[in-house]
């Protein structure tokens, strides 16, 4: 029975205060925003009450009835006993006895036509333009164009035009300008052509990023143990190169090498080729060029890891086989590949998930170019949420874009910590033999 | 197969590890490379299967030159100090591998993997892994694997230094029964002198890349060409006594000790004498006066360390029983026709 040991809590305490900080919250948030329709337009804080022409629009075909619907399309500006009332108390009697007069029961659309009927007084002139304003709103019946800070205010407003209550909590929804609870971005999610699309780009992607990198981290691991030891070491620094590049200054010397005006341009214009963007010309290129650049950073950690395993397998195996007779080819293929299978394996699961999530090479190269042909799901997620041309920011059909990826990554990871074995790994080593 | 080494030559970058070694292995022979660390034996094994390259002299099996072959190519099975098995393979797998990397079909490598299993007494063992066998398990695996495809020079490289000392025992006898069974031309590398003694038909005894002396296990050991053979071979050590020939005998202080006659006209002045254990005791009648400075009891034999006046001590080997105390003063005689004379640079004489 271990005891609980203050102590050993406490130093653990700063791990999982940051584990908290930097993992925890952000899935959290992620799955909370997923659930929300927030977006520029709903900010995050709380909204307001604001029925336009074109949500009445949009609700037309809905279970509003036809009455309430005719109400709110028509009502404007009406001048009744209760808007003379008002004018009476803001003004004085005389003024609305003579708009009594010119217009009782009169009717308008819109605030110009109220002010129009107005400024048809002539006993009792109002002079100022802003004063007509002032006291046409006075007759205002309808709630259209009209923003309401509460849901009460929306409401009484609500009644007050004469519709009826069965109507209101529609409109109450519809007229709300700020976010709301929602599952309807998974809805979305799913029914949206492109998020197939941007599913099977990623798939293309890592499936042939992984390959590259392993195959390739492989190549180089095994062609540099062939290799005297300082030649090997050159060559590993070399390739590790890109690991250690800023991913900026990195991508821009892929800039360098494929624009029109680049490297491989300026060589094929030796012989009379046409310059082109060998990045961004057609789909096929771009992909090339993504591969390529995720392949090179990826294969250098493969690289390093396979390396240091291979190092590991004791050198009398290897001199063992050699007099056994295996050829070099033999000797890779029946005893250095075999002893590579957990590393390799480790390799290809860690990659597979920060090849999912990681989009920021992508970014910079093609940003998801040409026409959406690399967008991959998690830049469609970071496009949607932080940066799309239409530049309404969608936070919650983002969130819900990365809440797909965290699933598959959660999901993924328990069963790459069941397939590994994780408490073998971690077993004490038997020494003996 | 007979297996010639000659003017063999290694250097690693400045450094000449061996040099103009020559060494003659007869068909069917078991010669043991013995000798201390860093005498040249592993490097000498490991330039006849080819994982090092010679940088001089010549290697032939039989009547083929495989001086500049690759290891693959010279037809030589060796056991490694720590085995070598592959750790991924099963044991069926591991001893079919020599086979299976010259593409034999299966049916020839079944039969033939089937016989090494039963000449190395492993049949039930195919179907496990490396890691669930014993240390003595594992040696007999790495000697089927050596063995399978028939080579023309089996090399061990101290195939028994990670036994403990029954299995050491054991699979000493066995190593000799199968290669004795196979007919093979073996070598075999050690620091240990039993192994060497207990095995092989022939010791190459090695001393900074030279071998030193080259002769059956029980000549060496009675024979020696110098001191260094006469105190690596033999347990309890000889020792050695430093004495001077005067009036027809050896004078070791104030005590003499016979010249047997087949020395007597070839020594004068100084000389180193060799002694070993068992031929200085009571039994021997008496000569030379000491002090029991240590005693080591073995179970059938004690072990006694004797302080001569002049300091130097010789050691006697006699049945247990007589129980002598530590300090004791004794006088025990030597049997002089089996005392070895060297001259005092530690040639022999």
């Amino acid at each position: 029975m271990p005891r609980f040991n203050a102590l050993g809590f406490g130093f653990l305490a700063p791990a999982m205060i940051v584990v908290t900080l930097f993992f925890l919250a952000p899935v959290i948030l992620t799955v909370f925003f997923a659930f929300t329709n927030m977006s520029t337009s709903t900010g995050i804080t709380g909204g307001e009450y604001l029925l336009t022409q074109s949500d009445l629009r949009g609700l037309k075909s809905s279970e509003l009835s036809d009455s309430t619907y005719e109400t709110l399309e028509n009502s404007g500006y009406l001048i009744d006993e209760a808007g003379l009332a008002r004018l009476a108390e803001t003004r004085d009697q005389a003024t609305a006895d003579e708009l009594a007069r010119l217009h009782a029961g009169a009717q308008f659309d819109s605030r110009r036509d109220m002010e129009r009927a107005l400024k048809d007084l002539r006993d009792n002139r109002i002079r100022s333009t802003r004063d007509r304003k002032a006291l046409a709103e006075l007759f205002k019946t309808s709630v259209m164009d009209d923003r309401f800070q509460t849901r009460d205010e929306f409401v009484t407003a609500l009644s007050a035009a004469g519709v009826p209550d069965a109507d209101q909590k529609i409109l109450v929804k519809e007229a709300y300008t700020g976010w709301v609870w929602t599952t309807e971005n998974m809805k979305l999610l799913f029914s949206l052509d492109s998020s197939w699309r941007y599913a099977m780009n990623t798939l293309f992607y890592v499936v042939l990023t992984l390959s590259f990198n392993v195959g390739f981290g492989l190549f180089l691991a095994i062609s540099t143990f062939y290799l005297p030891p300082t030649i090997a070491n050159t060559f590993r620094t070399i390739w590790f190169l890109p690991r250690i590049l800023p991913p900026v200054l990195y991508v821009l010397m892929w800039y360098w090498l494929t624009w029109d005006t680049g490297i491989i341009s300026s060589f094929m214009s030796l012989f009379g080729m046409a310059p082109r963007n060998w990045m961004l010309d057609t789909a096929t290129n771009a992909w090339i060029v993504v591969i390529l650049i995720n392949g090179f950073v990826g294969a250098s950690l493969g690289m390093i890891l396979f390396s240091s395993a291979i190092k590991t397998i004791p050198a009398s195996m290897l001199y063992a086989s050699e007099v056994d007779g295996a050829n070099r080819w033999q000797q890779i293929r029946y005893i250095i590949l075999p002893q590579l299978r957990w590393p390799i394996l480790f390799t290809s699961s860690y990659q597979t998930l920060s090849l999912l999530t990681s989009f920021e090479y992508i970014l910079l190269a093609t940003d998801g170019g040409p026409g959406g042909a690399t967008e991959v799901w998690a830049l469609a997620a970071y496009h949607t949420a932080l940066n799309n041309y239409g530049g309404n920011l969608q936070y919650g059909l983002g969130a819900a874009y990365a809440l797909v990826l965290v699933v598959i990554g959660i999901v993924t990871s328990f069963l790459y910590l069941r397939f590994f074995n994780f408490k073998d790994l971690v077993a004490k080593p038997r020494i003996e033999q | 197969m007979q297996l010639r080494l000659n003017s063999f030559t290694k250097t690693f970058d400045n450094l000449t590890v061996i040099d103009e070694l020559n060494l003659t292995v007869e068909s069917g022979e078991m010669m043991a490379l013995l000798g201390p660390s860093g005498c040249g034996k592993s490097t000498t094994l490991f330039t006849i299967c080819g994982i090092h390259r010679m940088n001089g002299g010549t290697l032939h099996f039989g009547d083929r030159d495989v001086s500049n072959l690759p290891s693959q190519k010279r037809n030589v099975g060796v056991v490694f100090q720590n085995y070598a098995l592959y750790p991924h393979m099963n044991i069926r797998e591991n001893i079919a591998f020599p086979l299976r990397v010259q593409k034999l079909d299966n049916a020839t490598i079944t039969r033939k993997v089937g016989e090494i299993a039963e000449l190395v007494h492993i049949p039930e063992l195919l179907d496990r892994r490396p890691a669930q066998l014993s240390g003595g398990q594992q040696q007999r695996v790495a000697l089927a694997r050596a063995l399978v495809r028939q080579p023309d020079v089996l090399l061990l490289d101290e195939p028994l230094a990670n036994l403990d000392a029954k299995l050491r025992l054991e699979m000493r006898s066995e190593i000799r029964r199968i290669q004795l069974e196979t007919g093979i031309t073996a070598i075999l590398v050690t620091h240990d002198q039993v192994e060497a003694m207990s095995m092989c038909d022939r010791i190459a005894l090695m001393k900074d890349g030279k071998i030193i002396q080259l002769s059956e296990p029980d000549q060496m050991y009675n024979d020696p060409v110098d001191t260094f053979v006469a105190g690596f071979l033999g347990n309890p050590p000889i020792s050695f006594l430093d004495a001077t020939v005067a009036d027809g005998q050896f004078r070791v202080g104030d005590s003499g000790i016979a010249i047997s006659d087949a020395l007597q006209p070839k020594v004068h002045g100084q000389v180193q004498l060799g002694i070993r254990p068992e031929y200085f005791g009571p039994q021997f009648g008496i000569g030379l006066t000491g002090k029991i400075s240590f005693v080591e009891t073995q179970g059938r034999e004690d072990l006694y360390n004797v302080t001569l006046p002049n300091g130097s001590i010789l050691r006697s080997i006699q049945p247990a029983g007589r129980r002598l105390k530590l300090g004791e003063t004794v006088n025990w005689g030597i049997a002089s026709d089996h005392a070895l004379a060297f001259t005092p640079e530690g040639t022999r004489i």
